[in-house]
């Protein structure tokens, strides 16, 4: 009976030593692998995309017009088949990754620069300076990033600039609360007060004390959104109002392809499930992140 | 409590003037004049002119502005460029098609993320069961809707011939059936429409409500992770009680403080997911109407669209957190 039969808490406490190193490494194994497989990911996609005169097969603004709306395979030099005009999806597909990441990456950047230096002087100086910074983010939050960014580049015009303008203050206030909220914890610890004890100006600290605590958290965050941005330029795209054709993107040539589904359905599904790649893998990167990062998650 | 709420909409208010002045300027930075817009090129100048006077464009701005203001509250967005109509009258007719789309992918979202988020949470140390789950989320995740409802569309409309390719079913005819009275007279009529518009949802919905799905699920798994490592669960567990009575009787209940917040995200991300949603299905709604507005240079449907799309955002925000105080005394504004 389990009742007699009573269990050795050593054995319960302390598994033996291989055991250990085995589940240890297990642990490792499951919070490494999916940055591992976004990273690597993420890195092929930018290969892709930084070596694409290298790598693309074909011109991707060539029009074959003996190889019009040809599926995957049905001629030998396009292997992901072709759209209305005859040019290479494939093609397309690798020099719209330049587009989709540059934009991705570019207005996470603007947003960074833009949004933290705000966020850590609303939360270091507190008092109307923040109301102020606050209320500004507070209106920009209202509206959601598509829809801010929607305005932004119909108000602009659809260009690579002016797309990662518009994604970029879309993403800023998410950069600028985040920040905020981190600056308020750090301006207490007492090493800020050391600083300013030693005669450190409050530019000084927030540069030199500040920010370098903040980094961390929002480096995680910045992968995130790199991934929001990637689809957020997508949606721009797929609605017509990113950067008009004949240059590709992903968004434009599910868009253009999307007259073709009944016949050609090869358009759509490679250049969508290049999108969900790409989102995919700094969304598994992103969440892997703050999985390592999340104290209530520490120690499973 | 109404301190709290006096102050939350406070906040809500100017918030709101805020997002309606970014509607405002933005509208009037848009390339090219509306007039010519309406009346293409080959309009006399004197006509041009008269169509600025009748627009109220030739006014200065800030009057223009306090005008916009003054009428927004009172949801007269002006007339439509195209069509003529008043365009609170194209958003009241468009606004059901958006809403009976965002409530239902909201059903799907529910009934398929929140389970996939407590399951998620609680099997956290059986990756067997955690992660086909939080893989299953991350698709989601990433998956952009229109490229889902494309790919349903090819599989359920075209490869199958389920489903409608487009539309949105007789709507307003529903409504009016129901305004009339005739759902009594004509009940099988009215079941009938019915069942057309549900037809006509059924693919939009789940494109929709699987994206926003992984939203949902994640959340809640916050959610609850953050409900099971607090002191009563221990109590709970450490008196002895059962894992399922924990998980129904104390973490549940205490998840809907959490997954209200969940209401306001969710309200935000599906009004941006209609606009997507409503252009790959052809769907007639406000999302659609905003993009059309856009493409036709129609500036009062455009700003009257965006208008009451930040206005829904704000507002179900201002009642998630008054909702917040009701549910959980402790919170106060601060």
């Amino acid at each position: 009976m389990a009742l007699v039969r009573r269990a050795d808490p050593v054995d319960l406490l302390l598994p033996g030593a291989g055991e250990g190193s085995r589940a240890a490494s297990r642990g490792r194994l499951r919070r490494w692998l999916p940055i591992g497989i976004g990273l690597a990911m993420a890195v092929i996609m930018i290969v892709v995309a930084a070596a694409a005169p290298l790598i693309a097969p074909l011109s991707p603004s060539a029009q074959f017009s003996d190889s019009v709306l040809k599926g995957p395979g049905a001629i030998e030099r396009h292997l992901l088949g072709t759209d209305e005009f005859g040019r290479d999806i494939l093609s397309r597909i690798i020099w719209g990754a330049r587009v989709s990441l540059e934009v991705g990456l570019a207005s996470v950047l603007f947003a960074f620069v833009l949004g933290v230096p705000l966020g850590i002087v609303a939360g270091v100086r507190g008092g109307r300076v923040e109301t102020a910074i606050m209320r500004c983010a507070d209106m920009l939050m209202a509206f959601p990033t598509l829809l801010l960014a929607l305005i932004i580049v119909t108000a602009l015009g659809g260009t690579l600039l002016n797309e990662i303008l518009a994604i970029g203050v879309a993403l800023t206030p998410n950069f600028l609360r985040l920040a905020r909220s981190l600056a308020l914890t750090i301006r207490e610890q007492d090493y800020i007060l050391a600083a300013r004890a030693l005669g450190g100006g409050q530019l000084r600290v927030m540069a030199r004390h500040v920010f370098p605590n903040t980094v961390y958290a929002l480096v995680v965050v910045a992968t995130l959104y790199i991934a929001t941005a990637i689809r957020t330029e997508a949606g721009l795209s797929f609605l017509g109002l990113g950067i008009p054709p004949p240059t590709p993107s992903w968004g434009n040539i599910l868009s253009e392809g999307r007259q073709y589904i009944k016949c050609c359905p090869w358009i759509t599904t490679f250049s969508g499930l290049a999108i969900m790649v790409a989102v995919l893998a700094f969304n598994l990167v992103g969440d892997a992140l703050r999985d390592l990062l999340d104290p209530r998650l520490k120690g499973e | 409590m109404l301190q709290y709420i006096a102050r939350r909409l406070m906040v809500a208010i100017p918030m709101l003037l805020g997002a309606m002045s970014i509607v405002f300027f933005a509208m009037r930075v848009l390339p090219g004049d509306p007039c010519v817009a309406m009346m293409g090129d080959q309009a006399t100048s004197g006509a041009l002119a008269d169509c600025t006077k009748n627009l109220g464009l030739d006014r200065p701005l800030a009057v223009q502005y306090v005008d916009y203001l003054w009428r927004s509250l009172r949801f007269d967005f002006g007339n439509s460029l195209r069509q003529g109509y008043p365009v609170s009258d194209y958003i009241g007719r468009m606004f059901p098609h958006t809403f009976i789309l965002v409530m239902a992918s909201a059903i799907v979202a529910a009934l398929v993320g929140i389970p996939i988020g407590i399951v998620s949470a609680l099997k956290r140390r059986n990756p067997l069961i955690d992660y086909p789950l939080r893989i299953i989320a991350l698709l989601g995740l990433s998956m952009p809707v229109f490229w889902l409802g494309i790919l349903l569309l090819i599989v359920f409309s075209l490869r199958f011939d389920l489903f409608p390719l487009i539309g949105g079913g007789d709507l307003d005819g529903v409504l009016a059936m129901v305004g009339s009275g005739e759902i009594f007279s004509q009940p099988r009529d009215f079941l009938a429409a019915v069942g057309d518009v549900l037809h006509h949802l059924t693919l939009p919905a789940l494109a929709l409500g699987f994206t926003l799905a992984a939203t949902v699920s994640r959340l809640s798994r916050s959610a609850m992770l953050e409900v099971i490592s607090q002191d009563y669960i221990r109590t709970a567990r450490a008196k002895g009680q059962r894992e399922r009575l924990v998980v129904y009787k104390h973490a549940l209940r205490n998840m809907l403080v959490p997954l209200l917040t969940i209401i306001g995200i969710f309200v935000a991300i599906a009004l941006t997911g209609t606009v997507l949603t409503e252009t790959v299905f052809t769907r007639p709604g406000l999302g659609k109407m905003l993009v059309d507005a856009i493409g036709a240079r129609d500036y009062p449907l455009a700003q009257g669209a965006i208008t009451v799309f930040t206005m829904t955002i704000i507002v179900v925000n201002l009642v998630v957190d008054m909702l917040y105080a009701v549910v959980d005394p402790r919170i106060t504004y601060r």
